[in-house]
């Protein structure tokens, strides 16, 4: 029953609703009836029969669940606009507890992305990663622009891991989690990048006096080293010179993922599918094969 | 809702209504007026709802071979030597099954995923029936040559395809995909029976 009830309420109403029962607070006036918003679409998922719940990134108002009426029914002309990875402008009607869309138009569809599967699966990883680094009520200038940025360049063709450790290297950094790869996070030292060592409980790289002390840290090659500060410090056109190699670019998705997996913690469902996918491309020649290999 | 007329947290009627709140579409709203209908209702009417829902997770299975929910393993298709034996249409759910079937364009045989890779939601690759398909594809049903996705039109199932596609592909399978003409973001459930049928016949191979 308890959650019956918090559904009826209307959990995510956004008015000042602190005030006690039977007195008349500050009414939710400054919310506009209707308003419009440029978005980036996250997620959705089915509600009753013909409806969805639709996850927008905003810039203005963070990550926001509106309804989208009728979305599932063949006829729907908002569903197209509303899917995930796609870049829509939006007027929104302000309801009771969920925004519903009145209109939706696409403003970039990332077409691209959707024509190939590597690129696919990591745009998929960089909304699953933003989805996760973004709240509702609060400004996600930054964050949307990142990943507005980030799904560009994948769809125009940049380099996969350039684009993903690069944005989620400056998304890191807008939410107050950059990983330290310069000075030992221990005693603020300079860390040479063949004598590091880092541990993502720690927030990066520690130096070899410090490294005792910072329980489970472990070595961490100097190439990747060396890169994740590029990536961190120099502008994108510089940081996309750099030439990495599949070795070079497996160890620096390992630590990033790592990386991630604490700050959100929690298993980033969507960087398994970036794995599985590549296997699936690099995967067995027969059946046997195929049908013996485990997820 | 209000304080006053709500049931005991406790109460077998609040147990009812939680229980029908729980099924996919119904708001609390509804689970109330489904609780009150039950109660209202004769004892028989009662006897029997809880009869099928009992009977239905008694008798009804996955299909060993195509994962369909039947009584019987094999299902009706799969043990049907009418059909054809060399093309199997992979679907996301049962109830595509009943639309393409309703259709009356396919002879062939049928896969059920049960989802569609949706990483957001949770839904990997190894979270669907895909290992089932390829044990199928290599024990039992050897002589197909041609795998449908018929997944819904939009990103998961765009997703779904292309990732099946690279799986099978390698293995000597060609791959189709339905053809555009359902709208992007649609539900496979709410397409018409004519346009299901002329995607399926001007289905597009995956690349
Ligand atoms: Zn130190
Ligand atoms: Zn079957």
């Amino acid at each position: 029953m308890a959650r019956a009830v918090r559904a009826a309420d209307g959990g995510a109403e956004r008015g000042p609703d602190d005030a006690p029962a039977g007195t008349i607070g500050p009414m939710p006036a400054r919310i506009p009836r209707v308003t419009k918003t440029e978005a980036i679409v996250l997620r959705h998922r089915r509600l009753g029969d013909a409806d969805r719940i639709v996850t927008l990134l905003t810039p203005g108002r963070g990550k926001i669940d509106v309804v989208a009426k009728g979305a599932l029914r063949a006829r729907s002309r908002m569903a197209g606009h509303l899917e995930p990875l796609t870049r829509t402008e939006v007027v929104l009607a302000h309801g009771r507890s969920m925004d519903i869309v009145t209109q939706a138009h696409t403003l970039d569809a990332f077409v691209t992305l959707r024509a190939d599967l590597d690129r696919l699966s990591s745009a998929m990883y960089l909304v699953e990663v933003a989805d996760r680094l973004t709240f509702e009520d609060v400004d996600a200038g930054v964050a949307y622009g990142l990943l507005h940025v980030a799904l560009t360049r994948l769809s125009r063709g940049d380099g996969l891991q350039l684009t993903t450790r690069v944005f989620e290297l400056a998304l890191l950094d807008a939410s107050g989690f950059r990983p330290e790869w310069g000075q030992c996070v221990a005693c603020g030292d300079a860390v040479p990048a063949d004598r590091a060592a880092w541990s993502a409980t720690a927030g990066g790289v520690v130096c070899e006096r410090c490294r005792g002390g910072a329980g489970g840290a472990a070595p961490i090659d100097a190439r990747v080293l060396r890169v994740l500060r590029a990536y961190q410090s120099l502008p994108y056109e510089e940081a996309a010179r750099i030439r990495l190699d599949a070795e070079l670019a497996a160890r620096l998705e390992q630590v990033m993922h790592e990386v991630m997996h604490h700050v959100v913690e929690r298993e980033l469902k969507s960087a398994r599918f970036v794995a599985a996918a590549r296997r699936a491309g690099a995967s067995a020649a027969t059946i046997a094969d195929a049908a013996g290999e485990r997820g | 809702m209000n304080t006053q007329g709500r049931p005991a947290a406790d109460s077998p009627i609040a147990r009812l209504v939680e229980a029908f709140h729980r099924l996919p579409g119904i708001g609390p709203k509804s689970a109330q007026r489904l609780a009150y209908h039950v109660l209202r209702a004769p004892q028989q009417e009662a006897q029997e709802l809880a009869d099928a829902l009992l009977e239905v997770k008694r008798s009804v299975v996955l299909c060993a071979r195509c994962q369909d929910l039947t009584t019987e393993s094999p299902c009706r298709i799969c043990g049907d030597a009418s059909r054809e034996r060399t093309v199997i249409c992979v679907v996301e759910e049962p109830l595509d099954v009943r639309a393409i079937e309703r259709t009356g364009g396919f002879r062939g045989l049928y896969h059920v995923l049960h989802g569609v890779i949706s990483p957001a939601d949770g839904v990997g690759p190894e979270d669907l029936k895909i290992q089932e398909l390829l044990a199928r594809l290599r024990d039992v049903d050897t002589g197909v040559t041609e795998v449908i996705v018929a997944t819904n039109p939009n990103l998961e199932g765009e997703a779904t395809s292309m990732y099946l596609g690279r799986l099978l592909r390698p293995l000597g399978i060609t791959v189709t995909r339905l053809a555009r003409g359902l709208p992007a973001g649609a539900d496979l459930e709410y397409a018409d029976d004519v346009t299901l049928g002329r995607a399926l016949e001007f289905r597009q191979e995956v690349r």
